[in-house]
């Protein structure tokens, strides 16, 4: 579903990813772990196109993205990332609803202007979706009458509008108190228990050991280690994981 | 770019509106008699006795040329209309083709003749010198080293005063403006024609003449080169109103007839029937001029939403190009907003209605207003606009990208939702800052609420009573405006939506 190979990045100089090649299978939930700047959130963002990358290639359900080194992409790269896009969704760690538009307006908004959905039948389908985030009663509240954690429920659910055959989210839970984190995990949940192709990047170990399949460890910039949860945090094969997991799970 | 390629009908059609008109040189006396009416050009403001508002009706012209001009029509058979200009520009809005003659007390002079056609001279002017009333020293023009002397800008006076060393000549715009400031000691002496020294200097108490009149030349018509059919015809015209008497009886009226023309205005003479002296002026009932100052207030309303309206989307598309568009375009508009900011609205005001004819486009006064507030305005508007999208989260973008939109997409329906009303405040301030310079077209001769009141105030001498009118009708529709921009703060601030 998702292929990556060989992937490099420069950020602001530096030389952040140096060759990354990751493979996620349809249905696969991969979860991204590491410390703060480590480059997994980059990694997300490179997958979905906000993010150039200078060499390498990224395919994402038949679509290459190819490394794209100048300033300003053409028009016809920047239709490529979107036709990505399509295929992803987002789900960011500043939940970035738009403050302008209603709980319901901020879901039909890209089905009805980028596809060009009915509307009868586009807020048909956000309401059974703000249903399944048990939220159906904000439908005509704005964003800053949410909560933390609904305003994220709502993000997933704006994503979910698009019927995306992956889901991204970047750290989704990293911005919330902590009493809502639990309420924004249980959707996900329910959404990778139905099969959806899913990469999160995490600071959540907990919940990153009961959802995935396959735990990848990131640090600057490079995945030291990839395994099963299991292996992961009982076993790990490197040093370096051993030592963040170490201090992580001291919290 | 689909964004701007919507935009583009909207531009069509604002330039259609705006239209501009280019001088027509065919000839005028037929285009005259075809439309109706002889526009003469002319200037109101301190224009007694030859063009000033009527005390009785500050909405009607009265003077002598106004006679002149209802008996020129009257010979063309059509009615007169005065083109409003300032003085020194007349000629320039008679070559551009603002009006069909320039007739306000203009000197044929050489210089001139090489300009435009002249009529024959309907009047012999002289000029005169005038001095405080307890001057002693300067008894005549011969005594003028050293004083500093006012005059009228472009006049025979201001020749004769540059021509005489150790002059220090102050050139003014207006003909009243020189004997206020003689009045109140800023001035030495004026020297001006004689029909003005009388009306506005001679019945001041603190101010006297300076021996006899100097200098006569003639008053005439001018007339664009090429129109000898109109000359021929004016003069014809003129002849049979000096042959019929016609010509004696207005100047009668006025009180500018004399033979010699030099003992004419020692005279105590009492009013002749239908003559309206400063003293009638300066004692008319102030709702008089009531009509006239709301007819300017409309003015400048009209002049201050259509340059907004010009200002706020030409704003807009300078801001998506600048921000959105690729070089060299992004560029141009860069170039556009710094170069609008940097330099006064005066000079780009001059540039558009005096400069522009030159190389072949004539915008009508209204055009020039509208096109000069609104296209310097919409740099301004540009930049709070462009403040307003810095101000929108970067996640705003990300988000709207994520969910499959283009980059215009997002801009139209979710940046710039945002950035306006995050610049609305601004804007609404902007708006009254440009209502207020609204004024500065005064000088590309539109006759708004400041120029109705500069030609009122110098008819009269009320500077002071018609400028607490003039600032309180400003005031008054500024203030609902600021009301309404402190209401938009507040609630911004509440709320982000």
């Amino acid at each position: 579903m998702i292929k990556i190979r060989d992937l490099h990045k420069y950020y602001e100089g530096y030389h952040l990813f140096k060759g990354v090649n990751l493979d996620v299978a349809k249905g696969e939930v991969v979860v991204c772990i590491g410390p703060s700047g480590s480059g997994k959130s980059t990694f997300l963002r490179c997958i979905n196109g906000l993010e150039l990358f200078q060499q390498g290639e990224i395919v994402v359900d038949g679509i290459e993205l190819y490394s794209i080194n100048r300033q300003r992409p053409v028009a016809k790269e920047l239709e490529t990332m979107r036709q990505v896009r399509l295929k992803v969704g987002m789900v960011f760690q500043q939940f970035n609803l738009f403050p302008h538009m209603t709980v319901l307006e901020n879901i039909i908004e890209a089905p009805i202007q980028v596809n060009n959905a009915a509307r009868d039948a586009t807020i048909e389908q956000a309401r059974s979706l703000l249903r399944r985030i048990n939220i159906e009663q904000k439908a005509t509240s704005y964003p800053d009458e949410l909560s933390g954690g609904e305003q994220q429920r709502v993000a997933i659910a704006r994503a979910l509008a698009m019927k995306p055959a992956a889901m991204l989210f970047d750290e989704p839970t990293s911005s919330l108190d902590p009493e809502m984190v639990g309420e924004v995990l249980a959707v996900i949940k329910g959404l990778v228990n139905e099969g959806m192709t899913t990469l999160i990047a995490t600071h959540e170990m907990d919940f990153a050991r009961e959802v995935a399949d396959r735990v990848v460890v990131f640090e600057s910039g490079d995945i030291i280690e990839t395994g099963t949860p299991e292996q992961i945090f009982t076993n790990p094969a490197a040093e370096r994981t051993r030592v963040f997991l170490s201090r992580v799970l001291q919290r | 770019m689909k964004n701007i390629q919507r935009l583009f009908p909207l531009l069509l059609l604002l330039a259609v509106l705006l239209g501009w008109s280019v001088p027509v040189m065919a000839d005028t006396l037929a285009e005259i008699q075809q439309r109706g009416y002889l526009l003469w050009g002319s200037d109101a403001e301190g224009g007694a006795p030859y063009i000033f508002p009527d005390p009785k009706d500050p909405s009607r012209f009265i003077g002598f040329e106004v006679d002149l001009a209802d008996e020129l029509a009257r010979g063309l058979g059509v009615t007169a209309r005065q083109a409003q200009n300032a003085w020194d520009s007349l000629i320039p809005a008679l070559l551009r083709g603002d009006s069909d003659i320039a007739m306000n007390g203009i000197e044929i002079t050489p210089q001139r003749q090489q300009e435009v056609l002249f009529s024959k001279p309907y009047y012999l002017y002289t000029e005169q010198l005038v001095v405080g009333q307890n001057e002693t020293a300067i008894k005549g023009v011969d005594d003028l080293a050293g004083k500093k002397v006012g005059t009228l800008s472009g006049t025979v006076a201001q020749d004769i005063l540059t021509k005489m060393t150790g002059v220090e000549v102050k050139i003014y715009s207006s003909q009243v403006a020189p004997y206020e400031d003689l009045a109140i000691g800023r001035l030495d002496a004026v020297l001006l024609d004689l029909p003005i020294a009388a009306y506005y200097g001679k019945p001041n108490p603190k101010l006297k003449y300076a021996g006899p009149p100097v200098g006569a030349g003639f008053y005439g018509i001018a007339i664009r080169q090429g129109d000898e059919p109109l000359q021929q015809k004016i003069d014809a015209i003129l002849a049979r109103l000096a042959a019929s008497g016609r010509l004696r009886e207005i100047y009668e009226k006025w009180d500018m007839w004399n033979e010699q023309q030099v003992k004419l205005f020692e005279e105590a003479g009492g009013e002749k029937p239908g003559f309206v002296d400063l003293e009638a002026s300066k004692r008319a009932p102030l709702h008089t001029f009531i009509p006239n100052l709301l007819k300017g207030a409309g003015v400048t309303i009209l002049i201050s939403v259509i340059s907004m309206a010009l200002a706020v989307s030409l704003g807009l598309i300078l801001t998506v190009i600048r921000l959105y568009g690729r070089p060299p375009l992004s560029s141009l508009a860069t170039a556009y907003i710094e170069l609008y900011r940097g330099t006064p609205l005066l000079i780009q005001l001059y540039i558009l209605y005096y400069g522009l004819p030159n190389i072949g486009i004539s915008l009508n006064p209204l055009t020039a207003a509208f096109l000069g507030l609104g296209m310097n305005y919409a740099a301004y508007e540009a930049e709070l606009y462009r403040a307003g999208i810095n101000a929108v989260a970067k996640g705003q973008m990300e988000a709207a990208l994520s969910l499959g939109m283009t980059r215009s997409m997002a801009v139209r329906r979710i940046i710039l939702p945002q950035a306006f009303k995050i610049a609305l405040p601004g804007v609404t301030n902007d708006f009254i800052a440009l209502f207020k310079d609204s004024s500065l077209v005064s000088v590309i001769a539109m006759v708004e609420l400041t120029k109705t009141y500069s030609i009122l105030a110098a008819s009269t001498l009320r500077f002071f009573e018609f400028g607490l009118i003039v600032a309180l009708l400003y005031f008054a529709m500024s203030y609902p405006l600021s009301l309404l921009a402190r209401r938009l703060e507040k609630r911004l601030k509440r709320s982000n939506r």
